[in-house]
């Protein structure tokens, strides 16, 4: 485990290329060098050297390369450690400051009265008037609308019944801020399991968007207050449990790849996706069976952030406990938008044409819903097909 | 997590190959994988053995090869379900066990080898007039004056011409073979319109690089219908456009048979219960996690992709079972330090050995686990590379393996 930290990783590298040929980035488009010669090639030359890999700027985080790679290379970090570096001596620009601080938004516009609505009829206004293409934002997109009562702000209303087992949910910003209905489902579906839930608003955004845009500073900010709570939340023996599997990606793994020191990794131990945490109650026979029958098909885009952590496909496995369910993955590949890679104007176009077999396979329309347990993989596929996915976990919680 | 009949661990040919057969029978198979394999290195073409007639060559082989427990019938089926898989995926292949095909490489000497793609597919050129050859104005590494001074020494006889297409790739990265693969998919005109005007003939052929799509049969079928002279294809350095082809072609096939492909998952050791293997534990970053199973398969490679490692001389490791690895004794037997030449690696030797029904044995003979199966490169007793078999003993163990 000490020789995580991806900066100890590039010397495994042999240059065997796996990499490249599983990039959907290079793919997609020809100016990207690939993770090759951007991650470990150049990734280790650049810490001598004042040079910059400018096709560094392609690579949008979803890890395929890391996944590829046969020699447990840490790719991605490489090029995100990197683009760290670019920006210490470059300006970032508007629209990667606000991609970057999504959390900082939502809390000044919940600040005014009505600020989720206006926002909201702003958001659709900014589209129209072609404001969000002037900053830097894809136009063609519409931008996530904000809930009119955080998630967060919300719960203590949410009735629950005080038991020993308690678990701790870290909401992520996307559920907190626009998909409220997914937190709401992960506590009943924790509650019929017998875990009372709790939230920690002490808990930051676990700095994903800010490691992707190179706000690296910040997001180590983020990473020590987290840290510091997840690991207080160990010692009372309270899991972190996460229905986001950007948030649990971040939180287990890419910590201590990126900062790598021990107690990142302590922390992570505590720390739990939504349906691996099931399916581990599901293991010691402790998970609440007494499921409704659905009688429904569900396909399911499975995450580039899920495979990475190398836990099974424990949704599919829980979800087809449900009687008359069946589970199909959609075996498309990445849906392109990579968390907020997608959103900028520069990147939209590669975007799409990564997902575009996703989409080709989800308009097939073979099944009741789609399903996916990360909050921009559904907004890509609502956006390239017209069709809204939900997140397995508000499938569970209608079957309780 | 519900018991697989069988889960095998490594994502290489015979990885696929044992996850193919064993789906194909109606098991539920769980294939997991750590790093993509092998494929998009490979040349796509299946070596079974650098003989004549490698069936005939087989029986001869000592009775420690690999080759001998798996069985020439079993060899035989497997490259039959190997073409089945890739005629699936409209990937067709040519050849057969009693004799080898050509192929150009991508320096223009000829390797021959049992099965090859049918783009790759180069017996026809012995009977040709003319050889073209034809670089893409951008594409690294292939040259094609190169090809054609080593293509001499083979066919002094012949007529050569060289060309250089130019299909816009430039503006960019340096493109390799799989770029232009994946640029030329869907644009398969502007190639062919380039190839036309070279106004070859019936009795001519075309020789180029492997960049005619990254799947199936399409891009090549496009282009080649609007051409009077046959195309070959050549090997090229990796990433390589025709391995994967044949990779996407066992994962399409994986896919549909309903084969649960686990990415990044890096196997560190058995659930053992006495002779038996019940399941199998996936590290990942935090925790520890059991993928129980009712049969295993051993797909992880030789020393090359860690199936087999070594940190002390004279001591290599099988690091998931710990199980015994024979190895060539003595330092001084160890290296053959003319690396291309007439004898085999002594180190090349180092694997698994096994019984007929390829469970591990330890040095007495006896069965280490009887639901645990050893398939590819980890078998040992051979230099693959030397007898240029790696191709063969990976498909006809993974099917006799999973077919036990």
């Amino acid at each position: 485990m000490s020789d995580i930290k991806a900066i100890f990783t590039g010397d495994r590298c042999l240059s065997c290329t796996a990499c490249m040929a599983n990039c959907p980035v290079m793919a997609a488009v020809k100016e990207y060098r690939g993770p090759k010669l951007v991650g470990p090639a150049h990734g280790r030359m650049h810490f001598s050297q004042e040079d910059v890999e400018e096709s560094l700027n392609y690579c949008s985080n979803c890890k395929s390369c890391d996944r590829a790679c046969p020699s447990g290379v840490a790719v991605s970090t490489l090029n995100m450690l990197q683009r760290a570096e670019y920006y210490k001596k470059h300006e970032h620009l508007r629209h990667e400051d606000m991609l970057a601080h999504g959390e900082r938004m939502a809390k000044l516009i919940r600040k005014i009265p009505f600020g989720a609505t206006f926002s909201n009829i702003g958001m659709s206004l900014g589209k129209t008037l072609g404001v969000f293409s002037a900053l830097g934002l894809a136009g063609e997109r519409n931008m996530p609308a904000y809930a009119a009562t955080a998630f967060k702000d919300y719960f203590p209303r949410i009735k629950q019944t005080a038991v020993n087992k308690k678990i701790v949910m870290f909401t992520g910003c996307y559920i907190n801020d626009n998909e409220p209905q997914v937190g709401e489902a992960f506590i009943k579906v924790m509650n019929a399991n017998g875990c009372e839930v709790l939230i920690d608003k002490q808990f930051k955004c676990c700095g994903s968007p800010l490691v992707v845009t190179g706000f690296l500073d910040e997001a180590r900010q983020h990473a020590d207050n987290n840290v510091a709570r997840i690991l207080d939340w160990k010692r009372q023996g309270i899991p972190v449990v996460t229905p986001c599997t950007s948030c649990s990606l971040m939180l287990k793994e890419e910590y201590h790849e990126l900062f790598g020191e021990d107690q990142f990794h302590e922390a992570a131990e505590n720390v739990y996706d939504a349906f691996e945490f099931l399916e581990m109650l599901q293991e010691r026979g402790e998970f609440n069976d007494n499921l409704k029958p659905l009688n429904q098909k569900f396909l399911y885009h499975v995450p580039c952030h899920l495979k990475s952590q190398a836990i099974g496909l424990p949704a599919q496995n829980i979800l087809e406990e449900i009687g008359g369910v069946e589970v199909k993955t959609a075996d498309a590949g990445c849906c392109g938008i990579s968390g907020n890679y997608g959103f900028r104007k520069d990147k939209y176009e590669i975007s799409m044409k990564i997902g575009a077999k996703l989409f080709e396979r989800v308009k097939k329309k073979d099944f009741d819903k789609v399903i996916s347990d990360c909050g921009t993989c559904r907004m890509q596929i609502h956006h390239g097909t017209e069709i809204k996915p939900v997140h397995p976990i508000e499938i569970l919680a209608q079957a309780y | 997590m519900k018991v697989f009949d069988v889960i095998v661990i490594g994502g290489g040919l015979s990885g696929f190959m044992s996850a193919a057969v064993a789906a194909n029978r109606g098991q539920r198979v769980a294939l997991l994988t750590y790093g993509s394999g092998s494929l998009p290195l490979a040349s796509g073409a299946i070596d079974f053995l650098n003989a004549e007639a490698p069936d005939a060559a087989i029986k001869n082989l000592p009775a420690h090869h690999p080759y001998k427990k798996i069985g020439l019938k079993n060899i035989d089926a497997a490259a039959k379900f190997f073409c089945d898989v890739t005629a699936q995926a409209d990937l067709p292949y040519n050849g057969n066990l009693s004799a080898q095909i050509p192929i150009v490489t991508a320096v223009g000497t000829l390797k021959y080898s049992c099965l090859v793609p049918e783009s790759m597919d180069a017996s026809k050129l012995a009977d040709k007039k003319k050889i073209f050859v034809a670089g893409i104005k951008g594409l690294k590494d292939f040259y094609a004056a190169m090809i054609i001074d080593n293509l001499k020494k083979y066919f002094p006889d012949k007529i050569f011409e060289a060309a250089t297409l130019d299909l816009n790739l430039l503006g960019g990265r340096d493109i390799t073979c799989m770029d232009a693969a994946q640029l030329l998919t869907g644009n398969e005109q502007i190639f062919a319109d380039g190839l036309k005007k070279l106004n070859a003939t019936e009795d001519d052929v075309i020789i180029i690089p492997p960049i005619l799509g990254l799947e199936g049969n399409s891009s090549r079928a496009a282009v080649k219908s609007q051409l009077r002279a046959e195309i070959f294809e050549t090997t090229c350095l990796p990433p390589s456009p025709p391995g994967i082809r044949l990779q996407r072609a066992f994962i399409k096939y994986l896919q549909k048979s309903g084969v649960k492909i686990f990415e990044n998952s890096k196997v560190v050791r058995g659930v053992v219960e006495g002779k038996k293997i019940t399941g199998v534990v996936v590290e990942n970053a935090v925790r520890e996690k059991i993928f129980p199973a009712r049969k295993i398969i051993l797909a992880t490679g030789g020393f090359y992709s860690g199936g087999i490692t070594m940190r002390d001389f004279d001591n290599p490791i099988e690091p998931i079972f710990n199980l015994p690895v024979f190895f060539t004794t003595g330092a001084e037997n160890w290296s053959n330090e003319n690396l291309f030449g007439d004898k085999p690696q002594g180190f090349s030797m180092t694997g698994i050995f096994t019984d007929a029904n390829l469970n591990p044995i330890d040095e007495d003979g006896k069965i280490l686990f009887e639901n645990l199966h050893v398939v590819g490169a980890n078998l040992g007793g051979c230099d693959k590379i030397f007898e240029r078999s790696a191709g063969g003993i990976a498909i006809a163990s993974a099917y006799k393996g999973a077919t036990l």
